[in-house]
């Protein structure tokens, strides 16, 4: 699962965002799209050197002025489970269980790199 | 590595997947967690992420859990050696008790750039920099 689409499925989720200059701005997530791109909600702004506060209702940040974002540990886990189902449900729909061609979707090939981390590996910290 | 996987980020990272990574970003702060996703811009997502700070022979980690990275502020990626990771002869102290100290030497440093990039661009011709806050 790539970073952007763990980013899609923190939506409504509370996140905080550092911008490249410090500053960081905490909130839930509204909207995101593939520039990183986001809107938050009800958000605490704070300076770089963390000593003023600002609330915002709602904020638009341009991607390309992030540094991070640090969102919940839960959502790894949720986006697997989701990913699972959704591949459950697909292959119930073509009926039966996974044909060969089944096998090569979802970047489950040789090289799918990206996707071996969405996987369920457990958590081998 | 593999001749097969051309130089690419996702050539390169593949291998790092599920692994225990250090990343450095541009601001200088060194993150240690378990790599499990990236993209072609080096984005990545870091799980059970502590922050590392160094002073002298003693280090302090802050935990903060799961990052995404924007690929733009990384600076390095590299894979820890779990046998070999204990073995360094650092000790482990409170963060709170480092965090000062790191923050002097942060400065420090800061202000010895300031005074060495003021030098090679009024005497020796150098062009001035960006001011991009880099810190590593």
């Amino acid at each position: 699962m790539l970073p952007l689409s763990l980013l899609t499925a923190a939506q409504n989720k509370p996140m905080l965002v550092e911008l490249k200059n410090g500053e960081t701005l905490n909130g839930h997530l509204v909207n995101c799209d593939n520039f990183m791109n986001i809107t938050l909600r009800e958000v605490y702004q704070t300076n770089a050197d963390g000593d003023r506060f600002w609330k915002l209702k709602e904020c638009y940040i341009r991607g390309s002025t992030i540094k991070y974002l640090r969102v919940p540990d839960a959502l790894l886990d949720v986006v697997k489970e989701e990913q699972n189902r959704a591949r459950d449900a697909g292959r119930s729909a073509r009926g039966g269980h996974a044909p060969g061609r089944g096998n090569m979707r979802g970047g489950r090939g040789g090289r799918g790199g990206p996707m071996r981390g969405g996987r369920g590996r457990g958590r081998g910290a | 590595m593999d001749s097969l996987i051309p130089f690419t980020t996702s050539g390169s990272l593949v291998d790092c997947v599920d692994r225990k990574m250090l990343v450095i970003l541009r601001d200088g702060r060194k993150l240690h967690g378990v790599l499990r996703s990236y993209d072609q811009f080096a984005n990545l997502v870091l799980e059970d992420t502590v922050e590392r700070i160094y002073h002298g022979n003693a280090f302090a980690e802050n935990w903060h859990g799961l990052f995404l990275i924007r690929g733009e502020n990384v600076v390095l990626l590299g894979e820890i050696d779990l046998d070999r990771e204990d073995d360094v002869p650092l000790k482990q102290v409170d963060y709170n008790l480092l965090i000062s100290y790191h923050k002097q030497d942060a400065d420090t440093k800061k202000e010895r750039e300031e005074v060495k990039s003021q030098i090679l661009y009024e005497q020796k011709g150098f062009c001035k920099e960006g001011g991009e806050g880099d810190g590593y």
